[in-house]
């Protein structure tokens, strides 16, 4: 088993360890503005490739923490009431395919979550920022080193305490250099994800 | 070396100038619209003093009927035991029959008004995540909060008496000064400011609340309003009737 999901592992199993499936049932998460959260995600990157001239099979293990805080009470009302919140994430990929290389990047990010059903709660998140990676330069795809991550995705939380919440979601992902250098056809991957957030 | 050393130092103060304000919050608390009445002090025997009934407590949020807190009942209980206006306290929902006839029944409405501009904190929350966090510190987010408390007294001989009080404040923040303690906070000052605009209210008229004291004759509310007092002890069986009266001469 890789390292990386090894480690990954044993957090969320960490995590788990430290409440009881039971409280689940009587959790009321208590998300105001100013309510900061930090989590770690970690999934597996599958190419998405969308014309004939991509052709990178890229794919690998990927580790996101994050932070973010709370910037509005509960807005709206019947299912769409949800909060805003914005913070920062760091992306590292282990690109294992088609060599092995390594990408890093610094996204600030927007989150949506709808509240309405209380302590299992959907979200929408929009990241992006700057990424480098060793891969751009192997690959036609891609020429230089410094380039930039959007990812757009859906997840949700489930709150196990009124502070411990266990996520799981779908992102969209792009890594291009925004026409710095050409070649630059970008990569785009499917991203589906699990992990944890701690509020406070 | 000492370049060096220079350099780091500049670097240290400037993420220090950078980043402190990034951190900043301040409360303001608006002005109370009621006059600012001069505070009284006076000595009242324990015989001339009569038991605080709670009969009614009712909370909204802008508009919608909240379930008001026993920790907000608490803090309304001890503000006015802070007057000595009163020889017992009496919380929601006890037995107050065994006070005596002479008691005053007290109903209060509080009516909480939240602007936490939320459209313009997204946005720019926005801005600020668009910007790398570096206008953090240049960008404030504001929180609103008003509370208008309308405490309502009836007399042992059924007189009325209302008082009311508003007060309002606001949190401006930095992002990275936001806290949920701030909100808690501004709550907890804006509400203090409206119990103390409303206790200085009561004590203007500690004279009628005292058990020797007669009904004010200008008083303008007349009509004895005869109910259980409390749900849990039984009516008594010779006031079942409305009844009104006339101004005392």
């Amino acid at each position: 088993m890789p390292l990386l999901v090894r480690i990954f592992t044993a957090l969320v199993l960490g995590s788990l360890m430290s409440t009881t499936i039971a409280q689940a049932a009587d959790v009321s998460p208590t998300i105001t503005v100013g309510t900061q959260e930090v989590g770690l995600a970690g999934g597996y990157m599958i190419p998405q490739r969308l014309t004939d001239e991509h052709v990178t099979n890229q794919q690998g293990p990927v580790l996101m923490p994050s932070w973010m805080i709370t910037i509005t009470d509960p807005v709206g009302s019947g299912w769409y009431r949800g909060q805003v919140s914005i913070g920062a994430e760091v992306v590292y990929l282990q690109f294992r395919e088609p060599i092995l290389t390594h990408g890093i990047g610094f996204t600030p990010k927007i989150k949506y979550t709808f509240v309405g059903l209380d302590h299992i709660r959907p979200y929408l998140e929009f990241a992006g920022g700057p990424f480098w990676t060793d891969l751009a330069g192997n690959i036609p795809e891609e020429s230089v080193e410094f380039n930039f991550v959007l990812s757009a995705g859906i997840g949700i939380s489930w709150f196990i305490t009124p502070q411990t919440s266990l996520n799981v979601g779908y992102r969209f992902q792009h890594i291009s250099n925004a026409g710095i250098e050409y070649p630059n056809l970008g990569l785009n991957a499917n991203l589906p994800f699990g992990g944890f957030s701690f509020y406070f | 070396m000492t370049h060096q050393l220079f350099r780091w130092t500049l670097l240290g103060l400037v993420g220090l100038a950078v980043t402190t304000p990034g951190c900043s919050r301040w409360i303001d608390i608006l002005p109370s619209s009621t006059v600012q009445q001069e505070s009284i002090a006076r000595l009242i025997p324990d015989d001339e003093r009569v038991p605080f009934v709670m009969d009614g407590f009712r909370l909204a949020q802008n508009g919608a009927p909240q379930n008001p807190s026993t920790d907000m009942e608490r803090r309304l209980l001890n503000i006015v035991q802070e007057t000595h206006l009163f020889s017992t306290l009496v919380p929601l929902g006890r037995n107050a029959s065994p006070l005596g006839d002479k008691v005053v029944t007290a109903r209060i409405t509080f009516d909480e008004t939240i602007d936490p501009h939320p459209g313009e904190s997204a946005w720019k929350g926005f801005i600020i995540g668009a910007s790398m966090f570096l206008l953090s510190p240049v960008i404030d987010l504001d929180y609103d909060y008003a509370t208008q408390a309308s405490l309502e007294l009836e007399r042992w001989d059924g007189q009325l008496k209302r008082y009311e009080a508003r007060s309002a404040g606001a949190v401006h923040y930095k992002l990275f000064g936001a806290t949920p303690i701030m909100i808690d906070e501004l709550k907890g000052r804006v509400t203090e400011a409206c119990l103390n605009d409303l206790m200085a209210q009561l004590v203007q008229d500690t004279d009628l609340y005292m058990a020797s004291s007669t009904p004010a004759p200008d008083s303008p509310i007349r009509t004895i309003t005869v109910k259980a007092r409390n749900p849990v002890a039984p009516p008594p069986a010779h006031s079942i009737l409305p009844v009104s009266t006339a101004p005392a001469p």
